[in-house]
C-alpha cells in the first residue's frame, strides 16, 4: 500500500513534467519490465528493447494515466502489450515464410527458432540442462497463454492482478492459467524433465 | 469422484482457490487413482521449476538510456504548463490586455470634437474643429479640447490640455496652469487613467 502511493506520487509528479520523477519511476520498473519482455520475447535485445519501448509510451501517455488504476497494473499492461504485438509480428513472419518454402511446420511452434538468438542465455551463466529445457519449454508458450504464464510464475501475480493487467476477466485468466501449466507439463514430460 | 471431475480441481487447488470441503474429496481420490496422483505432482513439479527460473541480469546502463531516448520537453508543454500554474499573473494579464484594448478602441474612435471646461459659457468660440479662447474673455478654470486646436487669444485660469490637437498661442493670452498636447496613446491612456483616479477620489 505504501509502495502504491508512492509511486502514484511519482507519477503525479512525472505528469506534471519532473523528469527527476519520472526517472525514480524507471528505476522502479526497469528491472520488472525487462524481465518481462525478456521471458515474453526470449532474448536480450528484444527485452531492452521492450523497455525502452514500454517507457517512451509511458513517458508520453502520462497525461492520461488515471491514478484509479495502480501504476503497476498500468505499466504492466503497457509491457504486455507491446510484447504480445511483437510475438504476434513474429508468428505472422515465420507463417509467411512457410507459405513461401511451403513448409508446413507442423508440430513445432515455429517461433522458437527467432528467440534463440542469444548467444550467451543468461549472462555468463552456464545452464544446466533442466534450466535449458524449462527455457525453451516457456519460449515455446503460445502467446494466449504466455503473458498469464509469464505474470503468474515469475511476477508473483495474483489472478485477480493479471485479469487487470491483461483486461480480461478472472475466469478468463485461469482458463489460460490452466491450459499453460498443462502445456508445460506436456512440454517437459517429453523432454523427460518430469 | 472420478477423474474427470478431479482435473479441474486440481488446477483449482494449485491456483489457491479450491474450497476446503471440495479439497478434502480431492485429497480422497488422489489417494485412491494413481493417475490424477502422478498428475497432481507433475504440476506441482511444472510449477516449482518455472518459478525458479533465475533472472536476467538487467544491463547496468539502461535506466541512463532508457532517460537519453525520451523526448524532450516541448515549448509549448512548458507554455501551457506555467499558464496552468500561474492562473492569477494569466487573470491579471488577461485583465490588462482587455482594458488596454477598449481604451485603444476609444482613442482611435474619437475625432469628433470635444469641449470640456469649468467656466466655458460665453468664453469660446467654435469654428469647425478650432476652438477659440477670445483675447476680451477669461476662463475660470481648465479647458480641455479633444481632437481639435485651440487658439489662446484671452486668459485662461487654469489648464490647457489638447488631446490629438495643437495649441496656438497669442501675445495677448495668459494660461495661469499647464499647457498640456496629449497625442501618444499611452500618453492618452495616462491621462485617461488620471481623469478616471480623480473623479473616483471625488
Amino acid at each position: 500500500m505504501e509502495m502504491h502511493s508512492i509511486e502514484t506520487r511519482l507519477a503525479r509528479l512525472a505528469k506534471a513534467g519532473d523528469r527527476a520523477a519520472f526517472e525514480d519511476l524507471v528505476e522502479l520498473y526497469k528491472d520488472r519490465i525487462y524481465h518481462l519482455g525478456y521471458r515474453m520475447l526470449g532474448n536480450r535485445q528484444e527485452a531492452e528493447d521492450i523497455v525502452q519501448e514500454t517507457f517512451l509510451r509511458v513517458f508520453r501517455s502520462i497525461d492520461r494515466y488515471d491514478p484509479s488504476m495502480k501504476f503497476s497494473t498500468w505499466i504492466y499492461r503497457i509491457g504486455t502489450n507491446l510484447s504480445i504485438d511483437r510475438l504476434r509480428k513474429r508468428r505472422a513472419k515465420i507463417y509467411s515464410l512457410d507459405a513461401e518454402i511451403g513448409n508446413d511446420s507442423e508440430g513445432s511452434d515455429g517461433y522458437g527458432m527467432l528467440a534463440s538468438d542469444d548467444p550467451t542465455p543468461e549472462g555468463q551463466a552456464i545452464l544446466s540442462e533442466t534450466q535449458q529445457r524449462i527455457r525453451e519449454a516457456i519460449d515455446s508458450l503460445p502467446p494466449k497463454y504466455k503473458p498469464v504464464v509469464v505474470l503468474k510464475y515469475l511476477h508473483d501475480m495474483s489472478l485477480q492482478e493479471i485479469g487487470e493487467v491483461l483486461d480480461m476477466p478472472v475466469t478468463t485468466v485461469k482458463t489460460r492459467v490452466h491450459r499453460g501449466r498443462d502445456f508445460l507439463r506436456k512440454k517437459l514430460e517429453r523432454d523427460e524433465i518430469l | 469422484m472420478n477423474c474427470k471431475d478431479a482435473l479441474p480441481l486440481i488446477h483449482e487447488y494449485l491456483d489457491g482457490d479450491l474450497p476446503s470441503a471440495h479439497a478434502v474429496k480431492l485429497q480422497q481420490h488422489l489417494r485412491e487413482c494413481t493417475d490424477c496422483a502422478s498428475r497432481f505432482r507433475l504440476y506441482e513439479k511444472t510449477e516449482a521449476l518455472v518459478r525458479v527460473m533465475d533472472r536476467p541480469e538487467t544491463p547496468s546502463n539502461l535506466t541512463a538510456s532508457i532517460m537519453s531516448s525520451l523526448p524532450p520537453v516541448s515549448r509549448k508543454r512548458v507554455w501551457t504548463r506555467w499558464v496552468r500554474q500561474h492562473p492569477a499573473i494569466v487573470a491579471a494579464a488577461a485583465f490588462i490586455i482587455v482594458m488596454m484594448s477598449s481604451l485603444l478602441s476609444l482613442w482611435n474612435s474619437g475625432t469628433q470634437l470635444v469641449v470640456r471646461g469649468d467656466d466655458l459659457e460665453g468664453n469660446i468660440i467654435i469654428e469647425g474643429q478650432r476652438v477659440i479662447v477670445p483675447s476680451d474673455s477669461s476662463i475660470d478654470g481648465d479647458l480641455i479640447v479633444e481632437n481639435g486646436t485651440v487658439q489662446v487669444d484671452g486668459h485662461v485660469r487654469g489648464n490647457v490640455t489638447v488631446i490629438d490637437g495643437n495649441v496656438a498661442m497669442a501675445s495677448t493670452a495668459h494660461v495661469s496652469g499647464n499647457i498640456k498636447q496629449v497625442d501618444q496613446a499611452l500618453d492618452w491612456i495616462w491621462f485617461k487613467m488620471n481623469e478616471w483616479f480623480r473623479a473616483a477620489l471625488n
